[in-house]
C-alpha cells in the first residue's frame, strides 16, 4: 500500500499542468450541478419526510398529557365559554355571517380575502352541551381570561367536565362549600375512589370467578352428556353435582351482591356539585371523578406530576369511553403476548428451515428456486396471510378442534373463530421468511474453513452446527428474529381478520384456569389506532389518544428495528475482522 | 500432511468409534431439521394451493346430489295451475283448475290429505301467485276474481309431543295422513301441514271471462296492499289496488279497492300472461304471438299504453312470461326454445312514449324444443325452464349461464305439467300427472363465472354491461355485483400514483447517497431511511386520513405550488451555487451543500404556502375545488404546469443536440463566475422556451380532448388518491431506496476509479458508468416497491375513501383489492360467494406480488452475478 501511494505521488510535484487554465472548473455541464441538486433534494426530501412525520407524532403524542390552561372566553354576544385551546385554522364564513358583523370586523375579513381565523376549543361537558368541541371565530371573541378556579375534571363517563366546584357532601351530611385544594375534599375523593375500586374488584374478580366456575361446571355436565349419552348415570350424577354447586354458589353470589349494594349505596351519597362557566350546575358522585385539577393554578411540579400520572394511567389502565379515554394496557399486553407467541413459533421453525436450506439440502437449481420463493414470500401482502389465517387456521383447524375437543360449547365457537393463537400463527407464517433469509445469510457468512476444521477434528455434523455454526450465526439470527418481531408488531391488516377486537373483556392470560387462553380474542395497539381514529363516535376527541398510542407503537417498533440494525452493524464489523 | 490419513487406517489402539449418543443425536438432529425444514417450505407453498382450492368452487357450476323418479296417487283432477314445494323439500302441492289441492310426500310419493279450495263448482280460467306462492289469485269465466292463501305451516316440536300412531314414511319422516313429521337432530321434530283460505268472489269484468291475471302483495304489515291486474276475454285490461286498513281499536279490517281500466288493446289478441310491478307502476300484457304491450300506470287514474314490442323470434309463439325475483327482469320463453331476459331501460332512441324501452339484456342458451314451463327462484336470479321434450335446465340470469341440464327422465318423452324450483334453490321437482321426477341440486355459487368476475356484466337497472363491485344490500331481491375489475383498477391506480411520487424521490436519493455523499453520512442516512420502512402502515394511514387529508384539502393550491416550487428552487439554488468560486465550492461540497438543500426545500415550501392563493388565482381561477369540478376557469394554466417538466426535457434535449457543443466550447473559455452567469441565462432561456412549448402543447391537447380536467383531475373528495399516493410514498420510498442503493453500491469500485481516473467528473461517472451497470438492480428495486404498493392495506383502507370507481381522477378515492378484503371479509358468510370471491382477490394479490417479486429477484441475482464478474 505504501508503495502504491508513493508512486501515485510522483507526478504531483511536476507543476507543468498548472500553467494551463484549469478547464474542469469551468466545464459546468460535466459537473452536472443542477442534477446533483435535484438528486440531493430527493434525499433531503426523504429525510425531511421521515423527520417531519416522527416529529409530528412525537410532538402531538408527547404533549397530549401535559395539562393545558383553561381559557374563559367572553363572546361578542355576551355568552361565556370555557375550554382548552386545541388547534386553529382558517375558514371562509358565509356572506350573511360576514354582513352581520360590525364594520371593523368586516374590514379585517375583507383584508384577509374573506378568510377568518378560528380556534377549536375543547369545552367538555358533553352531558350539558351535547358536544365536546366548539369552533370559535376570531371576530366572536371579546376577551380571554384564565381564572384560577376553573377545574379540569376527568370523569369515568361523559368525558371531561370543565367548570367550578360548588360544594360536596359525604354520607348523609350537609353539602359543604369547598375548593379543590381543601384537604377534606381531597380525602373524601380518595375514599370514594378507593371504594369504587373495591366495588369493581368484587364485581370483576369474585363475582366473575363464581360465573366462571358455574359456566365450567355447566359445560362439564354437557361434556358428560356427550361422552356417556344424555340421561345416563354419569350424566345424572353430573347434573346433581351441578345443581348442588349452583345453589351453593348462588348463596355466595347473594352475599357478594349484598356487599356491592351496600357499597354502592354509600358511593351514591358522596357527591360533588359543579357549575360550568355559565352557572349551569351538575352533580356527580365523587367516585366518578378520575382526576381534577385547577388547570390555571398549577406550578411546574404539579404539572409534571399530572403529566406523569396520566402516562402511568395510559400504560397501566383499561380503556373507557369507547377507547378514547383511559389507558391501553390490554392493547399493550395483547400486542406483546401476540408477538412473543409468534416468536416462540417463528424462531425455531425459521432457523430449522434455514439450516436445512444451507447445511442439509443439496445445493442445486431446486434449492435456489425455493430460496427465491421464500425470499418473495416476504413481499406477499400481509392481508393475504390474514385471509389464509381466517380460512385455514380459524375456520378449518379451529373448527375441527372445536368438534373434537369442545363439542359441549358448540355452536358458539371456542377455537373456531379468530383468537390470539391463530393471530400468532398467521403472523408467524408472515414473518418466517424474514427469519429464514436472515439466518441463511448469517449461516452463509460462517467461513467454510471453520466447518471443515470442526469436521476434520471428528465432530459430527450436528456437533459442528451446534458448536461452530450456530454460535457464529447467532447475532444474525437475532437480527432476523428482532426484525420479524418488529414486522409482526406493526401489522394490523391480517389481525383484523384473525382475532383482534375493539374491546376484549378479558386478557388472554389471567388468573382463571388454565391461565393461558390462546383462543381468546385480544386488543392490539395498531388496531387501537385504527379503531379510535376511524370507528369512534367523535374522532376529534379520540385524536390525542391516537397520537399517544402511535407514539407508543412507533417507539416500540423503532426500538426493535434500531436494535436489529445495531446488531447487524456490529456483526458485519466483527466478521470483517475475523475473516480467514 | 500426506501421512496423516494413512495413520488413521492403522489398526486403532484407541477406541476410535464414535460414541453412540453422538450418532443418535446427530441422526435425530438430521431428521428433525430435514423434516422441519421441508415442513415449513411445504406449508409456505400450501398457502397458494389452499387459496386456489377455496376459489375453485366459484367456477364449478353445480351438481345433482340426489335424484329419483316416483309415482304418486295424489293426482290432481284437472290441469295443474299452481305448484308448490316447501322450504325443506318435504311436501309437494298441486292445485288444479277446479280448486282441488293434492299434496304428497316428496321422497315417497305418499299422498297427504290437505284441505281443498272451494271454487263453488267453477273452473279457474287464469291464475296468479306471488313469488313465494303463499298468495294466489284465480280468475273465473264469470269475470270474478278470488284471492286465496296457501300456507305451509311449520312447527318445531319436542319428540315427546309428537302424537302416537304415526305411519312411517321413510327413515326421517312420519305422517298422520294430514301432516308430515320430520325428525331433526337434538330430539326435535318438524311438523309440516297445509292450510288454505279462499276469499269471496270480487267481480271485475261482469260476465266476461278473465284470461290472465297477475298479483302482487306489498305494504306494511298493518296496512297490507294487494295489486292485481287482469285481462278479460274482450281484451280489456284492468289494474286494481286494494288496501286493507285494520282499525287498531276495534280490530276490524276494511279493504278499499280501486280499479282502473287501461287503454284498449288491439282486438283479436290472445293474451297469455300479464305482469305487474310491485308498485303497480308498469303493466305488461303478453300476446301469444309475441307482442308485449307495456302500460305506464304510474298515474293510476290515467294509465297509458307506452310500448308495444315483439319479443319472440318471428314464427314462434310466446309460451312463458314472468318477472324474475326483484321485478326488474322479464323472462320470455318461446316455442322456438329461446329464453330471453329483458330490462326496461331509458333509451335515447326509444320510440316509446315514456323514453323507456324493453331491451334484451341476456339471450340465454335456447332449448331444442318449445319452452313450456318456467319456475323462478324466490331468493336469487335463478330460474328453471322445461321444454316440450322433458329437458329441465337451471339457469342464472346475471351470469347468463346454464347451471345444470337435467336430461329427460328415462321413458318420459312427453312434457311435464308442473315445474318447481325449491324455495331454497336446492332442488327441482318436475311432474306430469302421477309421475314425478325430483332432483336435489347443490349450486353454491350460481352468480359467478370467469366472465362475471373479470368481464362486463349487464345488471338490472344498468343501461349497459358494466364492471361493478357491490357485494351486498338490504333487500332479498338485490342482485350482487361481483366484478373484481374496479378493485384491480383501484389497486393499479393507487400503485401508479404512489410510484409516480415515490420512485423519482427514492432513486434520486439512492443515487445521491451512493455516489455523492461521504461514507460516514451514508452510514447514518441509510439506517434512518430503513427505519422509515418499519413504520407501521396503520400509523401512515392514520396520519394520511386524519392529518394529511384535511391539510391537503385546505392547502391544495399550496401543495400544487410546492410541487412546482421545490424542483424549481433546487435548480435555482444549483445555478447560484455555480457562481461560487470553484475552490470554495469544492471545499464545502459536502455537509454545507447538503444542508443548503434542506434550506432550499424549506424555503420552497414556505414560498409555496405564501404563494398558495396566488397559484390558486393563476391556475385555478381563484377556487381550486370549483375548478376541479369543472365549474370555473379554463384548462390552459394547469396544463401548462403539467406539461412544463416534459417540455423542459424536450427543449433541453433539443438545445444540447443543436447548440450544445458550441455553447460548451464558448463556456469553457470563460472564468467560472462568468460561465455560471451564462449558464443561468441559458437555463432561464430554456425554461422560458419550455413554458412556451408547454402552453402550445397544452392548448393542442385540450383542443383534441385530452385535457387533464375530467381525466386525471376531477371533482375533489377529501380522501383521495393524492393523499394515498403521498402516504404510500412513505411505505415505498425506503424499500426502493434501500435496494437501489445496495445495487448502486455493489458496482465494483474499480469501475468508478477507472472512470474518475479518465477525467470524468463524479456526475459523469454516476450517469455514464455506475447507473448503466446497476440498472437491472435499480429496476428490481422499483419492482419490489411496486409489490409493496400493490399489497398495502391499511393506508388504502383508511385514506382512500373505499369507493370502487373506475376513473383516473387523482382527486377521487379508490377501493383496492387489499382494502376490500380487509373491509368485507369479517362480515362475509363462511363459504359463501362473497367469502370465496375475497379469497380469489387474495389469490390475485398473492399471484401478482409473487410474480413481480420473482421477476425482481431473478433480475437482482443476475445483476449481482454480473457485477461480481466485472
Amino acid at each position: 500500500m505504501m508503495d502504491g501511494r508513493a508512486t501515485l505521488r510522483v507526478p504531483a510535484p511536476s507543476r507543468a499542468p498548472a500553467a494551463r487554465p484549469r478547464h474542469a472548473s469551468t466545464d459546468l455541464a460535466a459537473l452536472g450541478e443542477p442534477y446533483l441538486w435535484t438528486l440531493g433534494g430527493c434525499l433531503a426530501l426523504g429525510i425531511a419526510m421521515v423527520a417531519g412525520l416522527l416529529l409530528l407524532v412525537f410532538w402531538n403524542g408527547a404533549l397530549t398529557f401535559w395539562p393545558q390552561p383553561i381559557a374563559v372566553l367572553e363572546l361578542a354576544g355576551g355568552e361565556r365559554l370555557a375550554g382548552v385551546e386545541t388547534r386553529g385554522g382558517t375558514y371562509r364564513p358565509r356572506p350573511d355571517v360576514v354582513a352581520a358583523l360590525p364594520p371593523t370586523a368586516q374590514a379585517v375579513v375583507a383584508q384577509n380575502r374573506g378568510l377568518v381565523e378560528r380556534t377549536l376549543y375543547r369545552t367538555g361537558n358533553f352531558d350539558l352541551y351535547g358536544d365536546d368541541f366548539r369552533w370559535v371565530s376570531s371576530f366572536q371573541i371579546a376577551g380571554i381570561q384564565y381564572p384560577t378556579d376553573m377545574l379540569f375534571v376527568e370523569r369515568l363517563e361523559w368525558g371531561v367536565f370543565i367548570g367550578r366546584l360548588r360544594s360536596f357532601q359525604v354520607g348523609a351530611g350537609e353539602p359543604v362549600q369547598a375548593a379543590v385544594s381543601d384537604a377534606a375534599f381531597q380525602a373524601a375523593h380518595a375514599v370514594a375512589r378507593a371504594r369504587a375500586q373495591s366495588i369493581r374488584a368484587i364485581e370483576r374478580h369474585e363475582i366473575g370467578r363464581i360465573n366462571n366456575t358455574l359456566e365450567r361446571e355447566r359445560l362439564g355436565a354437557r361434556r358428560v352428556a356427550f361422552d356417556h349419552g344424555e340421561g345416563s348415570g354419569e350424566h345424572q350424577a353430573a347434573l346433581a353435582r351441578l345443581a348442588s354447586l349452583t345453589s351453593r354458589l348462588e348463596q355466595d353470589y347473594a352475599g357478594l351482591a349484598r356487599e356491592v349494594e351496600r357499597l354502592k349505596a354509600m358511593d351514591a351519597q358522596d357527591r360533588a356539585r359543579f357549575a360550568d362557566v355559565g352557572g349551569r350546575e351538575k352533580e356527580m358522585p365523587l367516585s366518578q371523578i378520575v382526576r381534577l385539577y385547577a388547570a390555571n393554578d398549577l406550578n411546574a411540579v404539579q404539572q409534571v406530576a399530572i403529566y406523569l400520572a396520566r402516562w402511568w394511567e395510559f400504560v397501566s389502565d383499561e380503556p373507557r369511553e369507547a377507547n378514547t379515554e383511559g389507558g391501553v394496557w390490554p392493547a399493550i399486553f395483547g400486542t406483546l403476548a401476540m408477538t412473543l407467541l409468534m416468536v416462540v413459533v417463528v424462531a425455531p421453525f425459521g432457523v430449522v428451515t434455514a439450516l436445512y436450506l444451507r447445511e442439509y439440502a443439496k445445493q442445486g437449481r431446486l434449492v435456489s428456486i425455493v430460496r427465491i420463493s421464500v425470499n418473495n414470500l416476504a413481499g406477499v401482502p400481509s392481508i393475504v396471510y390474514g385471509v389464509f389465517g381466517l380460512g385455514f387456521f380459524a375456520y378449518f383447524l379451529g373448527g375441527s378442534i372445536d368438534q373434537l375437543f369442545f363439542p359441549e360449547r358448540l355452536p358458539s365457537p371456542t377455537f373456531g373463530t379468530g383468537g390470539l393463537l391463530w393471530s400468532s400463527l398467521t403472523l408467524a407464517l408472515l414473518t418466517v421468511p424474514v427469519v429464514i433469509v436472515a439466518t441463511e445469510e448469517a449461516i452463509a457468512a460462517v467461513p467454510r474453513s471453520m466447518r471443515e476444521g470442526s469436521l476434520a477434528c471428528g465432530a459430527s455434523k450436528w456437533q459442528t452446527i451446534r458448536h461452530i455454526v450456530l454460535p457464529r450465526a447467532m447475532p444474525g439470527i437475532m437480527t432476523g428474529i428482532i426484525l420479524a418481531m418488529a414486522r409482526g408488531a406493526s401489522e394490523v391488516a391480517p389481525l383484523m381478520l384473525v382475532g383482534v377486537v375493539k374491546l376484549a373483556p378479558e386478557l388472554p392470560i389471567d388468573g382463571t384456569f388454565p391461565y393461558l387462553h390462546p383462543e381468546r380474542s385480544f386488543m392490539h395497539l395498531g388496531f387501537h389506532i385504527y379503531d379510535v381514529g376511524f370507528q369512534s363516535r367523535n374522532s376529534e376527541a379520540g385524536k390525542p389518544m391516537v397520537f399517544v398510542t402511535t407514539l407508543l407503537l412507533i417507539t416500540l417498533i423503532t426500538a426493535m428495528t434500531a436494535t436489529a440494525i445495531v446488531v447487524r452493524a456490529r456483526l458485519s464489523r466483527k466478521f470483517a475482522g475475523s475473516q480467514f | 500432511m500426506t501421512t496423516e490419513p494413512r495413520k488413521l487406517k492403522l489398526p486403532a489402539r484407541r477406541d476410535l468409534r464414535t460414541r453412540r449418543s453422538v450418532i443418535v443425536i446427530d441422526r435425530l438432529a438430521d431428521g428433525i431439521i430435514r423434516v422441519g425444514g421441508l415442513c415449513v417450505i411445504v406449508a409456505v407453498f400450501a398457502i397458494m394451493l389452499y387459496l386456489a382450492q377455496m376459489v375453485v368452487p366459484l367456477f364449478t357450476g353445480g351438481g345433482v346430489t340426489a335424484e329419483f323418479a316416483r309415482t304418486t296417487s295424489a293426482v290432481p283432477a284437472g290441469p295443474t295451475i299452481v305448484d308448490r314445494l316447501d322450504d325443506y323439500r318435504t311436501l309437494a302441492i298441486r292445485i288444479d283448475d277446479g280448486g282441488g289441492v293434492s299434496a304428497f310426500h316428496l321422497a315417497t310419493g305418499t299422498p297427504v290429505e290437505v284441505p281443498q279450495l272451494d271454487f263453488g263448482g267453477n273452473r279457474a280460467t287464469a291464475v296468479a301467485r306471488t313469488l313465494s306462492g303463499d298468495d294466489l289469485a284465480f280468475g273465473f269465466a264469470d269475470g270474478t276474481v278470488r284471492f286465496a292463501r296457501l300456507d305451509i305451516k311449520v312447527a318445531i316440536l319436542a319428540e315427546d309431543r309428537v302424537p302416537a300412531g304415526l305411519a312411517r314414511l321413510d327413515a326421517r319422516d312420519r305422517s298422520d295422513g294430514t301432516a308430515v313429521y320430520s325428525s331433526l337432530p337434538g330430539a326435535q321434530v318438524r311438523r309440516l301441514s297445509v292450510a288454505v283460505d279462499i276469499g269471496s268472489p270480487v267481480t271485475i269484468g261482469a260476465g266476461v271471462p278473465i284470461v290472465a291475471i297477475d298479483l302482487r302483495k306489498g305494504g306494511a304489515a298493518e296496512r297490507p296492499t294487494t295489486v292485481f291486474a287482469t285481462v278479460d276475454g274482450n281484451g280489456i285490461a284492468r289494474l286494481s289496488q286494494a288496501e286493507t286498513r285494520t282499525n287498531l281499536l276495534t280490530g276490524q279490517a276494511r279493504t278499499t279497492t280501486g280499479t282502473t281500466v287501461l287503454p284498449a288493446l288491439p282486438p283479436s289478441l290472445s293474451i297469455v300472461a300479464v305482469a305487474i310491478t310491485d308498485k303497480a307502476d308498469q303493466f305488461y300484457a303478453a300476446d301469444r304471438g309475441g307482442m308485449v304491450y307495456r302500460f305506464d300506470t304510474r298515474d293510476f287514474a290515467a294509465p297509458r299504453l307506452v310500448e308495444a314490442v315483439q319479443l319472440v323470434p318471428s314464427g314462434a309463439t310466446l309460451t312463458t312470461f314472468a318477472f324474475l325475483n326483484g321485478e326488474q327482469s322479464l323472462v320470455v320463453g318461446s316455442s322456438a326454445g329461446t329464453v330471453d331476459v329483458y330490462f326496461r331501460l331509458p333509451r335515447a332512441d326509444a320510440r316509446t312514449q315514456d323514453g323507456f324501452a324493453l331491451v334484451r339484456a341476456h339471450a340465454m342458451a335456447p332449448h331444442a324444443g318449445p319452452v313450456t314451463l318456467m319456475s323462478m327462484s324466490q331468493r336469487s336470479k335463478m330460474l328453471a325452464t322445461a321444454d316440450a321434450g322433458g329437458h329441465v335446465w337451471i339457469r342464472h340470469s346475471t351470469s347468463n349461464q346454464t347451471l345444470l341440464k337435467l336430461p329427460p327422465a328415462a321413458g318420459e318423452g312427453s312434457a311435464y305439467t308442473a315445474l318447481m324450483l325449491a324455495p331454497r334453490d336446492d332442488g327441482v321437482l318436475a311432474a306430469a300427472g302421477g309421475r314425478y321426477h325430483a332432483w336435489a341440486v347443490d349450486i353454491p355459487h350460481p352468480e359467478t363465472t370467469l366472465r362475471t368476475i373479470f368481464g362486463k356484466v349487464w345488471y338490472e337497472g344498468y343501461g349497459e354491461p358494466v364492471y361493478t363491485w357491490q357485494s351486498s344490500a338490504g333487500t332479498d331481491s338485490f342482485e350482487p355485483k361481483f366484478s373484481l375489475v374496479p378493485l384491480i383498477f383501484g389497486t393499479f391506480k393507487a400503485t401508479l400514483y404512489s410510484l409516480l411520487f415515490a420512485v423519482p424521490i427514492a432513486l434520486g436519493a439512492a443515487i445521491y447517497t451512493s455516489e455523492f455523499t461521504h461514507h460516514r453520512v451514508r452510514a447514518t442516512v441509510k439506517p434512518a431511511m430503513e427505519m422509515m420502512a418499519s413504520l407501521p402502515s396503520v400509523v401512515l394511514g392514520f396520519i394520511a386520513a386524519l392529518i394529511l387529508a384535511p391539510f391537503v384539502e385546505t392547502w391544495l393550491a399550496a401543495v400544487v405550488a410546492a410541487a412546482i416550487a421545490i424542483p424549481f428552487g433546487l435548480l435555482a439554488a444549483a445555478y447560484l451555487w455555480q457562481l461560487l468560486p470553484a475552490e470554495w465550492a469544492l471545499r464545502h461540497g459536502g455537509a454545507l451543500k447538503f444542508l443548503l438543500m434542506f434550506a432550499t426545500i424549506g424555503a420552497a415550501v414556505g414560498l409555496a404556502i405564501l404563494c398558495g392563493p396566488l397559484v390558486e388565482y393563476l391556475l385555478f381561477a381563484g377556487d381550486v375545488m370549483a375548478w376541479a369540478n369543472g365549474d370555473i376557469g379554463g384548462e390552459g394554466p394547469f396544463m401548462l404546469v403539467l406539461l412544463a417538466v416534459p417540455s423542459f426535457f424536450m427543449v433541453e434535449a433539443a438545445f444540447t443536440r443543436s447548440l450544445g457543443d458550441r455553447f460548451h466550447a464558448r463556456q469553457r473559455g470563460l472564468p467560472r463566475h462568468q460561465a455560471g452567469l451564462l449558464d443561468i441565462g441559458r437555463w432561464l432561456a430554456v425554461a422560458l422556451a419550455s413554458l412556451l412549448l408547454a402552453y402550445v402543447l397544452g392548448l393542442g391537447l385540450a383542443a383534441i380532448g385530452l385535457g387533464a380536467r375530467g381525466g386525471i383531475v376531477d371533482t375533489y373528495t377529501q380522501r383521495n388518491t393524492l393523499v394515498v399516493g403521498f402516504a404510500m410514498g412513505f411505505a415505498v420510498i425506503p424499500i426502493v431506496y434501500t435496494i437501489a442503493e445496495d445495487a448502486l453500491s455493489a458496482v465494483p469500485e474499480h469501475l468508478r476509479a477507472a472512470s474518475l481516473a479518465c477525467g470524468a467528473s463524479a456526475w459523469q461517472t454516476a450517469v455514464s458508468v455506475i447507473l448503466p451497470t446497476a440498472l437491472s438492480g435499480v429496476f428490481a428495486a422499483v419492482m419490489v416497491g411496486m409489490g409493496r404498493a400493490v399489497g398495502e392495506t391499511m393506508i388504502v383502507v383508511m385514506a382512500a375513501g373505499n369507493t370502487p370507481l373506475i376513473e383516473m381522477n387523482v382527486f377521487n378515492g379508490l377501493r383496492a383489492l387489499s382494502a376490500n378484503i380487509a373491509v368485507e371479509l369479517p362480515e362475509a358468510v363462511r363459504d359463501g360467494t362473497l367469502y370465496r370471491l375475497l379469497f380469489l382477490a387474495a389469490l390475485v394479490l398473492f399471484a401478482v406480488t409473487f410474480a413481480v417479486n420473482t421477476v425482481a429477484e431473478v433480475i437482482r441475482l443476475r445483476f449481482r452475478r454480473r457485477a461480481a464478474q466485472l
